[in-house]
C-alpha cells in the first residue's frame, strides 16, 4: 500500500467517525448511560453536576451589577456552578454546529411568552427544591438525599399539570402556536451549513484551551469542570436526552423511552456517588439540600409545570438555547433572574426558610446498604411503570 | 421516495420547538381520514426523532422526510 492510499484510508476512518458521532442518532439509553458515567466523573473530579446553581450565580451577578444586591457573588468566571452551566451551553453549541443543527430559531409571540413564564416558574421551583431537575432531582437522588425523591414525585405531578395546560391551549388558543417562516431570506448568502462543522471544532478546541489557561492560573478544578460541562452538552445534544420528555411523554404519547433512560442513569450515578461518599472521599452532606419534603415536593410541582410550558428543563433549556432556540434562550434568562430573586426571598425570611424542610441524608436513617437498595427499587419501579404504561396507555391522557 | 408525495393536509410547525410540533400533529391526525397523508413542516431537529416514534406507536405509517430551504418536510400516512 503506498503512502497516498494510507492517507486515504485514514481520512476515511476519520470521516466515518465524524458521521457516527455527529450525523447518526444516538439511542436514548446510551445518553442515560453516558450521563450517569459523566456525573460520577464530575463528582470525583470536583463536585456534583448541577445547572440551576450556575443560572443563580448569573442572576446574582446581574442583580449585584444593577445595584439590587449588596453582596457580591463569586465571579461567574471562577464559580464552579457557573462554569458547569456555561460548559453545558458551550458543549451543546459546539455539538449542534458539528452536526449542522445550529440555527437561530425564532418562535411565535405566545411561544416566546411561554418561554418566559416557564423560565420564571422553573426558577421559583428550583429555589424551593434546592436545584433544578439536575441538582434538585438527579444529583440529589444520586447523593442519597430524600429531597430528590420528593422532587421526583413533584416533577411527575407538575409535568401532568403542565401537559393539561398545553392541551387546553391547543383547544382554546390554537393560533398562538401557528408555525411559519420567520427567517430572513438573503440572496447569495453564505452557505453556513457547510462552515458549521469547522466552527464547531473550533468551539471544542477553544474549550480545551480555556481549560488549559485555567490550570495555568491554578484553577485546574474549574477548567476541568468546563470540560465536564461541555461533555454533558455534547452527550445531551447528540442523544437529545430530555428530562422533560421523561416526565411528560408517559402522559402525552405513552412513550417511556426517556423515562427508562433516566432510571438507568440515576442508578449508575447513584452507585458512583454512594461509593465516593461511603468511602469518605467526598463529604456526606454534599448535594443534600434543605428541602425535604415541602421544598422538594412543591418546588418539583412548580418546576414541572414550568418545564413543560417552556419545553425544556434546567439542562434542556440550556442545551436547546445552545442550539439556537430563542424561546429557550428566554427561558434560561428568566430562570436565572427568578431563581436568584426567589432564593434571596427564601433566605430573607426565617419562616419561609424553615418551611422548605430539612436536610435528610438517607443513610443516616437507613444505612448505606438499604438507601442504595431503596433508590434502585424506586428507579426499577419507575422503569417498570413506564414500560407497563407503554403497553397499556393507562396513564396516557387523551386530547 | 418522498419527492412525489401529494399531501392532503399541511401543518406548518416552523419556528415551534418540542413538544408543540408533536402535539399539533397529534391533534391534526385525529381529524384526518384513513389513508390520507399529512405533511408537517418543521425546524426543530428534535422532530426528526419524535415524529417517527410517535407515528409508530400510534399505528400510522411514517413515509419519510426531506430537507427544504432551512426546514424539514415530514410525511405521515394515517392508519
Amino acid at each position: 500500500m503506498n503512502h497516498t492510499d494510507e492517507k486515504g484510508v485514514f481520512a476515511g476512518i476519520l470521516n466515518r467517525g465524524y458521521h457516527t458521532i455527529f450525523y447518526e442518532n444516538w439511542p436514548v439509553w446510551l445518553g442515560g448511560l453516558l450521563i450517569g458515567i459523566t456525573s460520577v466523573i464530575t463528582f470525583a473530579w470536583a463536585r456534583p453536576w448541577g445547572v440551576a446553581g450556575g443560572l443563580k450565580n448569573w442572576g446574582d451577578w446581574f442583580f449585584n451589577l444593577v445595584g439590587l444586591y449588596e453582596y457580591k457573588p463569586t465571579s461567574p468566571m471562577v464559580s464552579t456552578s457557573s462554569i458547569l452551566t456555561f460548559g453545558l451551553l458551550w458543549g451543546s453549541f459546539g455539538s449542534s454546529l458539528m452536526s449542522k443543527q445550529f440555527s437561530i430559531r425564532m418562535a411565535p409571540p405566545l411561544e416566546l411568552l411561554k418561554g418566559i413564564v416557564g423560565g420564571i416558574l422553573m426558577g421559583i421551583g428550583a429555589a424551593m427544591a434546592g436545584g433544578c431537575n439536575v441538582g434538585g432531582f438527579y444529583s440529589a437522588i444520586s447523593a442519597l438525599s430524600s429531597s430528590g425523591i420528593a422532587m421526583m414525585i413533584g416533577l411527575i405531578m407538575g409535568a401532568y399539570l403542565g401537559l393539561r395546560y398545553l392541551y387546553w391551549e391547543l383547544e382554546h388558543l390554537p393560533t398562538g402556536s401557528t408555525g411559519g417562516d420567520r427567517t430572513e431570506k438573503k440572496e447569495n448568502r453564505l452557505d453556513w451549513l457547510a462552515v458549521e462543522p469547522y466552527l464547531g471544532a473550533l468551539v471544542f478546541v477553544a474549550a480545551i484551551i480555556y481549560a488549559w489557561l485555567f490550570s495555568r492560573q491554578a484553577y485546574s478544578r474549574v477548567g476541568g469542570l468546563l470540560l465536564c460541562g461541555s461533555a454533558f452538552g455534547l452527550i445531551i445534544q447528540r442523544t437529545r436526552f430530555c428530562f422533560v420528555r421523561g416526565f411528560r411523554d408517559p402522559f402525552m404519547t405513552g412513550n417511556g423511552e426517556v423515562t427508562r433512560g433516566i432510571a438507568i442513569s440515576v442508578v449508575i450515578s447513584m452507585l458512583g456517588f454512594a461509593a465516593l461518599k461511603w468511602t469518605g472521599l467526598r463529604g456526606e452532606g454534599v448535594y443534600v439540600p434543605q428541602a425535604f419534603w415541602f421544598g422538594g415536593l412543591v418546588g418539583g410541582i412548580i418546576f414541572g409545570i414550568g418545564m413543560v410550558i417552556a419545553g425544556g428543563c434546567g439542562s434542556g433549556s440550556v442545551w436547546r438555547a445552545g442550539e439556537g432556540h430563542v424561546k429557550l434562550m428566554l427561558a434560561v434568562i428568566f430562570f436565572a433572574l427568578s431563581t436568584s430573586l426567589f432564593k434571596a426571598l427564601i433566605r430573607s425570611s426565617r419562616g419561609l426558610n424553615a418551611l422548605m424542610g430539612q436536610r435528610v441524608f438517607l443513610p443516616d436513617y437507613l444505612t448505606y446498604k438499604w438507601s442504595i437498595i431503596l433508590v434502585i427499587l424506586i428507579m426499577f419501579a419507575y422503569y417498570l411503570a413506564s414500560t407497563w404504561n407503554e403497553e397499556t396507555d393507562k396513564f396516557t391522557v387523551e386530547m | 421516495m418522498v419527492d412525489d408525495i401529494t399531501p392532503d393536509e399541511t401543518l406548518d410547525c416552523r419556528g415551534l420547538s418540542c413538544p408543540m410540533p408533536l402535539l399539533k400533529t397529534k391533534k391534526a391526525v385525529g381529524k384526518m381520514k384513513s389513508g390520507q397523508i399529512l405533511e408537517i413542516l418543521g425546524t426543530d431537529p428534535g422532530t426528526k426523532n419524535d415524529l417517527p416514534s410517535f407515528t409508530k406507536r400510534a399505528g400510522h405509517e411514517y413515509l419519510g422526510e426531506k430537507d427544504d430551504d432551512g426546514f424539514i418536510r415530514f410525511y405521515i400516512k394515517i392508519k
